[in-house]
Formats: C-alpha cells, structure tokens, sequence
C-alpha cells in the first residue's frame, strides 16, 4: 500500500480521483487553490474533465450541469467563494443532485483574511442558502481524512441525491502528512434513472427545483425532511477519546479536535479526568451520543475556532441538561493548548 | 524640455513586489485623475498589497467591497453623489485586475456601462490571478503556462486566446475606450485624464507586466511591457464613441520571439517539441493587430 507525504489539498483530489470523480469545477481562492491546481494537473492526464470557471457562481452552477447528467462532480472552495455559491447550492438540494463540495475555511466576515478558522459551520451545516435543506457534512482533521472523507463525501451524496461537504480549514488544507492511498477505486456507475444526459431513455427526465403548487411543493419539502431524518438514523460518525470516565469532555472538530487531544492527555496527567468527542459528520449530528455523555454527568467544553457556532448544535443536543463552556479563537489563530488547559483546570477547580 | 510629473496619490511604503505592475499603474492612473477622486477597488493583488489593515498607501478615498462588484460599487457611489447633488467635479474611479474586470466581474461592470454612470474603470490587466497564486484568467494569452494551464503532453499552456475586454466596452456604446500601457506613463496618464473629463463611462484598459507572474527580473518591468507593445502584441489606441480615433505606430516591430523569450511562462515554447509552430501562432496574432489596427 502506498503511503506518501502529501499536502492536505492534494489529498482531497487524491480521494476525488479515487471516488470516480469525473469532473472538477473550480475558482481559485486561498488556502484552497491547490485542490483547483492539482485537479488541473491530474484530471485531464487521465480522460477525466477540469474546468476552470470565471467565478464560483460559474463553478457551483457548472457542478449543478454536470450532476444534472448524472456524472460525479465536484468544486472546492474557501469561505468567500462558499457563500458567492450558496444560491446554487440551495438549488442542487432543491433538484436533489448529488455533488461533493469542499470548503477550506478561512477567516472572515468578508474577506477577512486567509489564516484558517472555523467560522463557516452556520453557512455549511445549517444550509446557509435558502429554504428548507441541509448539506451532508464530514469534517476531517487530518491529511489522511481529507483523502477518505472525500471519497465518503462522494458515497453519501450518490446515496442520498444531496450535495455534500467536506468541511476542513486552513490549516488541514495547507499541511502536509502521510497518507496512505486507498487501496480500492470505486469504479462509478452512471445512473440515468433520474439524470438528464442526452440518451433516449433519459429525455423524459426532468431536473428541476420548482413547484408552482404550493402543496406540492409543501409534499417535496416532507419529501425531503424524511430523507434528511433517515440520515441523521444512519450515517452519524464520530471519534469518543478518553470519554468514558470523563468529568469534562472537550466537543470540537477539524485541527481543533487535534489540539485537544493533547489537552485529554495533559489534563489526564494532572489528574482532571478529561476526555474528547470529535463530530465526523457535522450533519447529521451526533446528538444522541453526547445526550448519553451528559445523562452520565459530565460538563462540556466546546472547542472551535468560531465565535461559537457549533456550541448551539452541543446545547441543543443535550437539552442544555449540563454547562457548555467555549473556548474560541477568531481572525486566523489557532487555539492554543494553554488556553484550553485554563479552562480545563478552571472548571476542575470549580468541581 | 519635459515637463515635471503630475503629483500622484499613492504613498510608497506599500507591500508591492519589487518591480510591481500594479504600483505603477495605480501611481500613473492617479497622477491623470487628481486629487479629487474616490476610488473603488474590488479584491486583487492591488488591493491586498496597498492596503494592510490598518494601513493604506491610497491619499484619496478609498473602498473595498467583494470580488465580483467593482462595477456595482462604483455605480453606487456615483448615483448617490448625484443625489447629495455633489458629484460636481468628482471623479469615480474604478480599478481591478483582469480577473475582477474581465471574469467574476464582467457582469457588474457591464451593469454599470449600460446604465451609463459617470465613471472611469482601469483595468490593471496583468493576465492572470496572481493574488492567489498566478491561475489562468480570460486576460492569460496564448500559450502562457500558469498554475491551472500548466503545458505538458496535452497542450502548450493556455489553449485560448486573450479576451477581447476592450471590444466588448465599445459595444456597450461606452463614448471612450482606450488600451495603455504601464511601460509607457504619459501615455497612461493622458488617457485617464481623458478619460474622466469624458461624461458617461469611460473604459481604460492598461496592460501590466508581472514579474513574479511572469517570471522575469523585478528590475524589467517597464522594459517588458515596451516590448509587448514593440512586438504588436499590445496594441494601445483610443476608440471614442466606437471609432478608432489614435494608434500608437510601432515602426518597426520586432519579432514575439523576442518578448515570449524574456519570460518565463513562455519558457516551454523554446524547449518543447513544436514550441516553434506555436511561436509562429503567436506571431501570426501580432501581424493581425499590425493589420486590424493599423500599427505600421
């Protein structure tokens, strides 16, 4: 099996390529070009389509065409460019077409700038465009997660007919680790049951978001809640370290979960029984999992580099039955192990 | 014999490479505006490099918004200096990169051109993303190897040709579009000055060498985009009220060979098997400007 040392970003084209990913649709934006660069790099070489778009409304809307016709495409971008593309995104949930999409948070609002953060959870986990949809959501916090998680992502939105994100950041895109290849490529079937690709059979299909009737489009609506209820039954993945006995345990993802990993440990070693969950699927959520940490009597602290967004998701999953601390850092700085340890000790001292 | 510069309005200090096309550009398009300028200035190299936060090097007003929206922004402005009734003797200046003109911001500055707001927009072409590590643009010519079209077996860089940006302003009946250059500032300066005495939208579109794009010494910036013109391969001339008014004769032009060899995004031209054919493509581009514009 091969294992090399590979930069994050080039690690999502690496599982793109491996998932069957027929096509990639692209903008450039910092700390997420590479994606774009090595998608221009490999996919041509190997009969598989590289667009690069005008902008990433041209992007997202070239995605839209290409999963229209059935095909396995793809677009990546970062927090700018995901919300230029939030309208066509709203509108591939609308048409339930299946594409990944990968977004390299950076720090906003606005433009910000291109240090990392994790300040796009609302935007991706929540929807962020409108009407009543949700993305699938995986959140990888390493090189080799980025790889896997892409491949996952490209499963889950054929499964589902739904578009779905890897949601990583800055930092997760610009290092550089070892992964190991995938040992497997999935070879891809074009279904055209439902897709519009020029064929006989396929000309009476029709892709679309609009229904005039407002029951109908009312029935779509349950329509679509019931598939997003049956993957929050099924496809719910997370990581639990040290939980088991923990009087406080630490709910974060992405390259924040790493930093708080060594906190578990430290903290294990000044005697506070600290333990780590790290949500693999930001949608669904893993909510019943922390219910059961917080019915055994354990506080929590969620760890993000947000102004605190993913800590409403912690609450409500355990119906505020116990504290939720925060502790953040904005702007494009990471979360020191110091800061999060001054909590930990806070709070074991508080006990 | 020459006169002294105009005063500009661009501090130095800023955070341009060494040899930057955009500082200059920037420097000569303020010395034709004056001081009483707002300027409007979506997200690129120029915008990044001149104003870290909390600094600036702009000694005029000065706005930021997104990527994609010069043109609006600039509208914006316009419109509501004209309803506090002071846009008298005002003038708005927009000016982006190709990427935020002739791409992701086509749509907003063709907006603006339509309605016909009283504004100036620069183009600051230096033919592809470098504000976010040198992609290919609509502005990328021929055969120019960047991050996204990186030659190879399959092709020789960028398969297509430059944008026409400054025909499609002429179509939108805007009363004055002119080409310039930053290898030649009178010239620059005398067109945007021109350019925002013109009442309506006024389209100036300067070609700018990069160095770290482009791959060529910091120090040669101004020599580089004398030779694109000497070359024909940038032809500069006013076009008002869609007729071509001044060219710029190059009398005897030289060979593309010599600009494409200057540069390091040309560089696989020289190595490749066929870079001579292609060569010739892009010559054969140079005679047609000789030819449409009349050069000789």
């Amino acid at each position: 099996m091969a294992t090399q040392l590979v930069k994050g970003n080039s690690a999502i084209i690496i599982g793109a390529l491996y998932a069957g990913c027929d096509c990639f649709f692209g903008y450039p934006i910092t700390p997420a070009s590479e994606i774009l660069h090595d998608a221009s790099k490999y996919f041509p070489k190997i009969g598989r389509k590289f667009v690069q778009a005008e902008s990433e409304e041209a992007a997202i809307n070239m995605v839209f065409g290409g999963a229209s016709a059935g095909h396995r495409v793809m677009t990546s971008s970062s927090g700018p460019g995901i919300s230029l593309m939030q309208e066509g995104v709203s509108y591939l949930a609308g048409a339930e077409l299946p594409c990944v999409l990968v977004d390299i948070m950076r720090a906003g609002p606005g433009l910000g700038n291109i240090g990392p953060e994790q300040g796009d959870y609302n935007q991706v986990v929540k929807g962020g465009g409108h009407g009543n949809y949700r993305n699938i959501v995986l959140a990888p916090n390493s090189v080799q997660e980025m790889c896997d998680m892409t491949m996952k992502a490209f499963e889950l939105a054929f499964k589902y007919r739904n578009p779905a994100v890897v949601l990583a950041d800055g930092v997760l895109g610009q290092m550089i680790e070892s992964l190991e290849f995938p040992t497997e490529a999935t070879v891809p079937e074009i279904n055209t049951s439902w897709a519009v690709n020029g064929t006989a059979e396929t000309r009476p299909n029709l892709i679309t978001s609009i229904f005039l009737d407002f029951t109908e489009l009312e029935q779509f609506n349950e329509k679509l809640q019931a598939k997003y209820a049956e993957i929050e039954k099924s496809e719910i993945d997370y990581e639990e370290y040290l939980t088991e006995d923990a009087s406080v345990v630490l709910v974060s993802y992405g390259i924040s979960s790493r930093i708080c990993r060594s906190a578990v440990d430290l903290a294990r070693q000044e005697g506070i029984k600290v333990g780590l969950f790290r949500p693999k699927t930001l949608f669904p959520f893993p909510a019943a999992e922390l219910k059961a940490l917080a019915d055994k009597g354990c506080s929590f602290i969620s760890v993000e580099m947000s102004n605190g967004q993913m800590i409403d998701d912690v609450r409500l999953a355990i119906n505020c039955s116990r504290p939720v601390e925060l502790v953040n850092r904005m702007g494009g700085n990471l979360i020191t192990l110091d800061q999060v340890m001054d909590k930990i000790r806070k709070l074991a001292g508080e006990a | 014999m020459s006169k002294p510069a105009p005063k500009t309005y661009l501090a130095p200090g800023h955070r341009g490479c060494a040899g930057c096309c955009d500082a200059l550009a920037a420097k000569f398009m303020l010395m034709g505006t004056g001081p009483n300028t707002i300027v409007v200035n979506p997200t690129g190299c120029l915008e990044v490099m001149t104003t870290p936060f909390p600094e600036s090097a702009w000694k005029v007003p000065w706005i930021h918004s997104l990527f994609e929206n010069g043109g609006a922004v600039a509208s914006g402005v316009e419109a509501a200096l004209k309803a506090l009734g002071r846009k008298e003797g005002i003038k708005v200046i927009g000016v982006g990169g190709d990427g935020s003109t002739m791409d992701i911001g086509i749509r907003s500055l063709s907006g603006a051109f339509e309605r016909g707001h009283d504004i100036t927009y620069v183009c600051v072409d230096n033919e592809a993303y470098m504000n976010t590590g040198i992609q290919r643009s609509s502005g990328t010519p021929f055969d120019a190897s960047t991050t996204t079209s990186p030659p190879g077996k399959i092709s020789f860089g960028n398969p297509r040709p430059k944008k026409n940006m400054p025909a499609i302003m002429v179509a939108h009946g805007s009363p004055y579009v002119a080409t310039t250059s930053i290898g030649y500032p009178r010239d620059m300066i005398k067109k945007v000055k021109k350019a925002t005495e013109i009442e309506g939208p006024a389209y100036i579109h300067a070609h700018a060498p990069c160095p770290t794009g482009w791959g060529f010494d910091g120090s040669k910036t101004i020599e580089m985009a004398k030779l694109a013109v000497e070359t024909c391969l940038w032809p500069m001339y006013e076009m008002e009220n869609g007729e071509l008014t001044q060219v710029k004769k190059v009398k005897n032009p030289k060979p593309v060979e010599e600009y494409l060899r200057a540069q390091k995004r040309f560089k696989h031209l020289f190595t490749m098997d066929g870079g001579d054919e292609e060569i010739k493509k892009i010559q054969a581009t140079a005679d047609w400007n000789i030819e449409f514009y009349g050069l000789q």
